[in-house]
């Protein structure tokens, strides 16, 4: 009894003085406003870890290998810039090069990077890098081992990788090779040695490594993370202040995120000027200003706000459990039946551009990609959608009509029903698809809805070895954003037929549409670099799909929501601010983008 | 029966409940006849238009009558609702803050004077220190938006000549002009505006409200009934049967039944989840308090006499339980009914709102239209109408029935009987 009392005398003691030393922690990490910027819609939970070798640190600010990698910590040797479809050196010492063959591609370490333990940055770190994805079986390795062979030290400052070759010796995918120098960390070799060690070798140790030890070459580093926020601080030996670089530090001295319960929580807060920089779908968003008066804007000052990154797409389910979907007519009536300006006008509100503004193909808006295509080659294939005469029209000269009276069309004596589908409390996207199910109403089409959880859609959709189940006839899933293999690999995961059969399929293709013709150009495109031929061949894909319509894009989405409010911080990046290169509205992390946070200056200094 | 109802009905709370509720089911079964609109058709494109009415600018334009109207203030109005006090002051601070006029040189009130300064001396490109790109934004705004204000001409309407392409003048419209509403054949009258998807909130809540009190019919009854059999069998019986249904209640009791409404809402999946599956599920799970007081109110009556007897008489026990009993504990049956009702259109709003109540598509429900206007943000962005008649029409129906439940009370416990 007497013990008792004891321990619990004691917890008592521990927890006044808890509570008694709480606020001078909490204090530690009050930051001064005119030093920090603040971020939300990127953190969600508390930061697990700090290894740049996982993808599973719920770090969300500091480590992203992405197409437009997240550099404010761990930095890449390229910064690939969405506006213009270029990269820039980072850590590299200009551009890198190909070999005549392309079988090589080579590049050099600047001299003045140097690491947060102030050693230099070497080629032997990025070689090492290589090989520890390797060796490990990281999601870096997995993902670029059948196409890049080895990535060799030449000396101090020169880095070589070899592309994996194939029968006739010519690199399976040069556009891939030439990616990872813009998407992949460099880590640094003496702490990834020591990571080894306290990893003994395991893999899975390796990866659930923590890392706060870690070493990094980037402006910012972890300054104080828990639950609640998680803070980061300036590195003032950063090498990025040397002239060959950006010349000065970035403005903020902190970055720092806290934790939102939920959009609504992180809405509020930017309103009140708590947030600067706002990675999240605020629907309305114009009402901030326009409305509320408050200094809040965004890459555009009108519709659609931002630049369309990403196709967002309804599909078809051609996997052969769905009938009448592989009759072309149909697919044909429904995708030009929906109403795409009601979706982007109420389940985007207006945050997409239009199909009459970007006409559909298989590109995305940016000038790059639009470019790369033949407008007026495809022009009389393209559809805006709401033509419900059109539609009618096709599905009557193909003799699917309503035979028994009953309101809906029959293909050969057999009702046309169809659920369409997307995850659920995905809220714009089932706004969107209750769009698409008016249609069918129209169109004598019977379209029902249904939103099964995410857990659930996510292994059906993504299980390519069987045919689709009931329920899956038109399902909603994402195309690839803005990237360096852009269009080219968003092209090859909403056509290329190489994923059927996968058990697990996390490309694309989610349909099952197999068109060998299409698939000998997406495999030919990666090899070819004459700009008339990519043309040519962006084109005919671009043909193929909006006359097979295997899939119909519903809306344009941005790469990154990217609100700013400027109570504090101004300068941001917007349309026409005159940076050259453009700096893109990716939040002033990812990629160029990152490029930002020089730029800004405080509203009262 | 008679004597009963006019008893009921001296009650001024019932009157006023049942008043109530009498008005909101009345609405919901007449609007549908008057207006026909679908009530899930989209009929704007765009989010959260505000109530109002929205006649068509096009139909306005052709009218085949315009008549003039001369109204002193119609041109100070129009300058108005274009340039703003505020407004004035703004371009006031960007003059000079770009050093063109001096502070307190400008005279705000003269608009011609302003405007022509403002318009030969704007230019977007230029950087005051502390402007922001939001500031920069509502300038370019505002001068595009001041573009014709002091015009005293008429505009001009022009159409495109069907072969040639070019612009032909169709009309002028005078500023002076105007148009009989009732001469506009399209005009549509939003009283509560739209949402989300751009449905008409006022169709589309009677629609929802209709919805709710059904599913509020279904739960009350499906736990009324459950409770009722339980309480009856558990209270008359009695012995193991009695042990046995305590046991189950207590169970239920203990376990918050929102929690388990919740679990088994989460279990049936999205695609099973129509309006009455999730009706008979939150029946299924609210009956305990029906069954507890039912079966303490059923102990209290089974050794009464008259019951006695009916036994001594050879009735079965049905017979007993429906003759003998039942009609002492009807009257708390029906009050118990008419709480369960009230507390299941809670429930459904309640689990819509977590986004577990019924399918979207099928049928508007009023949980389903707080969910949407939650997620959309109508509640951040004041987009009052999305959300609030909502809540009213809630906050009403279940003050309506707790009011006719106490009014009942009053007449039917004799503890509190006047």
């Amino acid at each position: 009894m007497k013990s008792t009392r004891l321990v619990l005398l004691v917890v008592a003691l521990v927890a006044m003085l808890a509570v008694t030393f709480a606020p001078s922690v909490a204090q530690d990490t009050t930051l001064p406003r005119n030093e920090t910027l603040y971020f939300n819609g990127q953190q969600w939970g508390a930061v697990v870890g700090w290894n740049p070798y996982s993808n599973s640190n719920n770090n969300a600010l500091a480590i992203a290998q992405q197409d437009n990698a997240r550099v404010i910590m761990f930095e890449t040797p390229y910064l690939y810039n969405m506006l213009d479809g270029q990269v820039y050196p980072l850590l590299a010492d200009g551009p890198y090069s190909w070999n005549d063959a392309r079988t090589e591609l080579t590049f050099r370490i600047k001299p003045a990077a140097h690491w947060s333990d102030g050693t230099p940055v070497t080629a032997e770190d990025v070689a090492y890098t290589w090989a520890t994805h390797v060796t490990y079986n990281t999601p870096t390795g997995a993902g670029n081992i059948d196409y890049i062979e080895n990535i060799v030290a030449v000396d101090e400052a020169t880095v070589t990788i070899y592309a994996k070759l194939d029968d006739a010796g010519a690199a399976v995918n040069p556009l891939l090779v030439q990616a990872y120098v813009s998407t992949n960390y460099v880590v640094q070799k003496a702490w990834t040695q020591i990571l080894e060690e306290r990893a003994g070798g395991d893999a899975v140790a390796l990866l659930a490594d923590t890392a706060e030890d870690v070493v990094w070459s980037g402006p910012y580093h972890g300054y104080f993370w828990d639950e609640s926020k998680v803070i980061y601080v300036r590195d003032d030996s950063y090498w990025g202040q040397d002239a060959s670089m950006w010349g000065r530090l970035p403005v903020p001295r902190y970055l720092a995120h806290n934790i939102f319960q939920d959009n609504a929580a992180g809405t509020t807060a930017l309103q009140a000027g708590e947030v600067d920089v706002s990675q999240q779908f605020n629907s309305n968003v114009q009402d901030l200003w326009l409305t509320q008066g408050l200094p809040i804007s965004t890459y555009l000052p009108e519709a659609p706000y931002g630049i369309g990154a990403s196709l967002p797409t309804a599909f078809f389910n051609l996997t052969g459990s769905s009938y009448g979907l592989d009759n072309l007519a149909v697919r044909r009536a429904i995708a030009i039946a929906v109403d795409y300006p009601t979706i982007i006008a109420n389940a985007m509100t207006n945050q997409s551009a239009t199909f009459d503004q970007v006409p559909r193909s298989l590109m995305n808006p940016t000038a790059g990609e639009q470019a790369l295509y033949d407008h007026a080659a495809v022009a009389d294939l393209q559809w805006s959608g709401n033509d419900i005469e059109g539609a009618n029209a096709i599905l009557d000269e193909a003799g699917i009509v309503d035979t028994d009276g009953d309101g809906w069309r029959e293909l050969d004596g057999q009702k046309l029903s169809y659920v369409a589908t997307c995850p659920n409390g995905w809220s714009d996207w089932q706004a969107a698809i209750e769009v698409v199910a008016a249609a069918g109403a129209d169109i004598g089409i019977e379209i029902t809805t249904n939103y099964p959880e995410w857990a659930v859609y996510q292994t059906v959709v993504t299980r390519s070895d069987t045919p689709l189940p009931e329920g899956y006839d038109i399902f909603m899933m994402w195309s690839d954003g803005a990237g360096p293999t852009q269009p080219w690999s968003r092209i090859r995961k909403l056509m290329s037929s190489e994923f059927i059969g996968m058990s697990s399929n996390w490309n694309g293709n989610w349909g099952g549409y197999a068109n060998p013709e299409a698939d000998a150009i997406i495999q030919a495109i990666p090899t070819v670099t004459d700009e008339a031929q990519l043309v040519e061949m962006y084109t005919e894909l671009v043909r193929i799909y909006l006359t097979d319509i295997p899939s119909f894009t519903l809306m344009y989405r941005p790469q990154s929501f990217h609100t700013v409010n400027e109570s504090v911080w101004t300068n941001f990046p917007f349309d026409g601010d005159g940076t050259n290169p453009p700096v893109p509205p990716l939040d002033l992390t990812d990629g160029w983008s990152i490029a930002g946070l020089y730029n800004l200056e405080l509203v009262n200094p | 029966m008679k004597q009963m109802l006019g008893q009921i009905f001296r009650s001024g709370r019932f009157r006023l409940g049942f008043g109530i509720f009498a008005a909101i089911v009345l609405t919901v079964l007449i609007y549908p006849l008057v207006i026909n609109d679908p009530p899930l058709e989209i009929v704007s494109r765009g989010t959260f238009l505000a109530p109002g009415i929205y006649v068509s600018v096009y139909d306005s334009v052709t009218a085949s009558t315009r008549y003039t109207l001369i109204i002193d203030e119609a041109a100070a109005r129009r300058i108005g609702s274009r340039l703003t006090a505020d407004d004035r002051a703004a371009m006031q601070e960007w003059l000079v803050g770009t050093e063109i006029v001096e502070e307190g040189e400008l005279n705000l009130d003269d608009t011609a004077a302003l405007l022509e300064l403002w318009h030969s001396s704007f230019d977007p490109a230029v950087r005051i220190p502390g402007m922001t790109n939001a500031d920069r934004n509502y300038y370019i705004r505002l001068t595009a938006s001041l573009d014709g204000l002091l015009a005293t001409e008429g505009a001009i309407v022009a159409a495109p000549n069907a072969t040639t392409g070019e612009l032909e003048e169709q009309g002028v419209i005078e500023q002076t002009d105007y148009v009989n509403l009732s001469e506009v054949p399209n005009f549509r009258v939003l009283p509560l505006g739209t949402d989300n998807f751009g449905r008409d909130v006022l169709t589309e809540l009677v629609s929802a409200t209709g919805v709710s009190l059904i599913i509020g019919l279904v739960a009350g009854i499906v736990a009324t009934t459950i409770g009722l059999i339980l309480g009856l069998v558990s209270g008359y019986v009695g012995g193991v049967v009695d042990d046995i249904i305590v046991f189950i209640t207590n169970l239920f009791t203990v376990i918050p039944s929102f929690v388990l409404l919740i679990l088994i809402s989460f279990s049936i999946g999205q695609e099973q989840r129509g309006a009455f599956t999730v009706a008979v599920v939150i029946g299924l799970t609210s009956w305990v308090w029906t069954a507890r007081a039912v079966r303490a109110q059923v102990i209290s009556l089974r050794n009464r006499d008259h019951v006695s007897l009916s036994k001594l008489s050879g009735h079965s026990i049905a017979y007993i339980l429906a003759m003998d009993i039942l009609p002492y504990i009807a009257s708390y049956v029906v009050m118990a009914l008419i709480l369960q009702i009230s507390s299941g259109i809670l429930a459904e709003a309640g689990l819509s709102i977590l986004g577990l109540g019924p399918r979207t598509t099928e049928v508007p429900t009023l949980g389903l239209m707080m969910n949407w206007a939650l997620i959309y943000q109508a509640h951040i962005f004041g987009k009052w109408w999305a959300y609030f008649p909502v809540i009213l029409v809630i906050a009403l129906i279940s003050f309506s029935l707790n009011l006719m439940n106490t009014g009942l009370d009053r007449v039917f416990n004799p503890t509190l009987r006047e």
